[in-house]
């Protein structure tokens, strides 16, 4: 077996020339994979930290009924004891901290101009600690206890279409728990810049405290889980579940991924573009692989036929094309994640930029993440594919008559 | 004395067209018309004739890498004509050694390789491989070339490599193709002694195929073939088998 594997590795190198083209070839399959799949990585991955420090969090609490809220009155869904469920959940491993919140709907006017918002009040100081990013784009974050009138931010889109900026005054509408509509007056400190125009049209943040009067309420309607890593979400949801069950009202958890929609949106764009680049290059490799294993193939008809000659059987003459094909590819797959490393490695110290993804409006740096995964898949697309193109000329070769194959000139 | 090769009133017809063969318009060129021929083991026995006279045909029909398209031909007392592939091949693995006009030897394999290849191939222990290695190249006086590839060693060299290549596995039968066609004079003649050697030492039967009138002259049967059909068939004493 070893002369056999040693009979391969030395016809790998009988035509150099080919044979570096071949491994070219491989080896530029695997290294555009891994570029394009680590771009891919790299945003996704940015994407994903991105959406939970924008506040999102790793995990979610809500009331069981939150989800079946009537989203004009959303408090009547909303959590009792939210301190009480916040401290029996915050002695978790893994969690960092818990931001109370209540995400609810009403009116802005500006005395001449009326727009619907989607409003979100919040702790400034727990969403401080958690590391929640606002990105502010004038003006300063909210005071967590202001001394004069209450403070709000709103969207970039929102402040434009009610023709406001920092320091105006806006009048927020919206229904208490009993029905009524109650009002509060504003002082705009800060303009949001989301990067997401759509989300920043209809953006309004004040305090917990100020929302809780507006809405005439003490519950939140959601309790937002920041943990010490993402990778740690579905250890902490297991954890966290079993303590939930022992509360008297009954709470659903969310893990982060259940509520990015946009991210799972996006991720699995780049997982149909990644698997599409993968089927061109498994395709590209076994077409011109056939090509190369054929000519391969006639240059050595005598040789083959003299192989037979002498008894060696024919199942033995495909697996000497196959292994030489599958050699060829573990050889290009090695040069491939060499130069896709190192040609990544270059690209992520050039500081190069590319445009806004969809839905954003920050360009993107371009960079590309190391994924285990996907240079063992790029490795072994590659390999099966050349060994499945080594099977046609295999399969010819070891079928040769043997008296025509001795006088093949 | 044992027999070794039988060849039944063998002919072989290779087809000009696609036509089948029951094709009233089926045309053909006949290589070889009903070829008898009785070999003993252990006999040196050349087969002479111009070019085109059916020597290869003869050899490769002989050697089971061919099918006759009539006759039947018994090796070592086996019929060929009823193997299956994997049985024919098994028996040229087996039974026959193989030299050819070109060398053919294994381009990527030093001397010893190409000549350990049939071992390799009838699953021999490495260490009887290697010691059948030595043995063959010694006989061969190559053991100094073993680990040179073909492309390091002269034409005679190669050639020698290629019987060392075709005795190693001790076949029953040694088939060489024209194998001084490719060799100077000089080389022919040290080629044909060497394996006149190797029939008397170990008593291995050579046919060896040849248009060279000079080479004969140490052959102790000559079957000559002209148009496909075995003209005469001579002993060194002059006698006739035919």
């Amino acid at each position: 077996m070893a002369k056999f594997l040693l009979l391969a590795f030395r016809n790998i190198f009988r035509n150099r020339r080919r044979t570096l083209m071949t491994l070219m070839m491989v080896g530029g399959g695997v290294a555009g994979l891994l570029l394009s799949g680590g771009y891919f990585a790299f945003m996704t991955h940015g994407l994903r930290e991105d959406t939970i420090n924008s506040g999102l969090g790793h995990l979610q609490i809500f009331t069981a009924d939150h989800f079946q809220r009537d989203e004009t009155r959303v408090l009547d869904t909303g959590i009792d004891n939210w301190r009480q469920v916040a401290a029996s959940v915050n002695a978790g491993s893994h969690v960092r901290g818990i931001a109370p919140r209540i995400d609810f709907y009403g009116m802005v006017s500006n005395g001449t101009k009326a727009a619907g918002f989607k409003g979100s009040a919040v702790d400034p100081e727990a969403e401080k600690s958690l590391g929640f990013i606002t990105r502010i784009e004038s003006g300063r974050d909210l005071d967590p206890k202001p001394s004069g009138e209450v403070e709000a931010l709103i969207g970039k889109g929102l402040a434009k279409s009610m023709n406001v900026g920092v320091g105006d005054g806006l009048t927020v509408l919206a229904m208490t728990s009993d029905g009524a509509l109650n009002g509060v007056d504003v002082e705009i400190v800060g303009i949001i810049n989301s990067g997401a125009p759509e989300r920043d049209a209809r953006y309004l943040r004040i305090t917990l405290p100020a929302a809780q009067r507006l809405l005439q309420s003490d519950r939140v309607t959601n309790l937002v889980v920041g943990l010490d890593s993402t990778e740690n979400t579905d250890q902490a949801y297991t954890e966290m579940m079993p303590r939930l069950n022992m509360l008297s009202q009954r709470m659903e958890l969310k893990k982060w991924i259940d509520l990015a929609t946009y991210y799972k949106q996006v991720n699995s764009m780049f997982n149909g573009i990644f698997l599409f680049m993968g089927i061109i290059v498994f395709f590209m490799v076994l077409m011109s692989s056939v090509n190369t294993l054929l000519m391969s193939m006639f240059e050595r008809t005598r040789e083959i036929g003299t192989m037979l000659a002498m008894g060696t059987p024919r199942s033995w003459i495909i697996a000497l094309f196959v292994v030489e094909a599958t050699l060829l590819g573990v050889m290009g797959a090695v040069i491939g994640l060499i130069a896709g490393n190192l040609l990544g490695a270059l690209l992520n110290v050039s500081g190069l930029h590319m445009p806004p993804p969809p839905g954003y409006s920050v360009p993107m740096p371009f960079k590309v993440l190391r994924v285990p995964f996907q240079m063992i898949v790029s490795s072994l697309l590659v390999i099966v594919s050349m060994a499945l193109a080594s099977i046609f000329p295999a399969v010819r070769a070891s079928r040769l008559r043997i008296a025509e194959a001795l006088s093949h000139v | 004395m044992e027999e070794i090769v039988n060849v039944e009133a063998v002919s072989r017809r290779f087809p000009l067209d696609d036509r089948p063969a029951s094709h009233p318009a089926h045309s053909f060129v006949s290589a070889l018309s009903h070829t008898s021929l009785r070999i003993a083991a252990g006999e040196f026995l050349a087969i002479a004739g111009p070019s085109g006279s059916g020597k290869t045909t003869l050899l490769n029909l002989i050697g089971c890498i061919d099918q006759p398209t009539s006759g039947r031909i018994l090796v070592d007392g086996v019929d060929t004509s009823k193997l299956k592939p994997a049985e024919m091949s098994k028996l040229r693995r087996e039974k026959i050694g193989f030299v050819f006009q070109t060398f053919n030897l294994i381009p990527v394999f030093t001397a010893a390789e190409n000549v350990e290849y049939p071992l390799l191939v009838q699953g021999v222990g490495s260490r009887e491989r290697r010691q059948r290695v030595d043995e063959a190249l010694g006989s061969v006086g190559l053991s100094a070339r073993a680990n040179q590839r073909p492309d390091l060693l002269s034409g005679g060299e190669r050639q020698r490599v290629a019987v060392a290549r075709a005795i190693v596995h001790r076949p029953a039968l040694v088939l060489a193709d024209e194998p001084t066609a490719n060799l100077d004079t000089h080389n022919a003649t040290q080629l044909i002694d060497l394996m006149h050697g190797l029939n008397q030492r170990l008593g291995l039967t050579f046919i060896f195929s040849t248009h060279d009138a000079r080479l004969l002259e140490h052959t102790e049967r000559i079957v000559r073939l002209t148009d496909g059909e075995v003209i005469s068939d001579t002993t060194a004493q002059g006698g006739s088998r035919g």
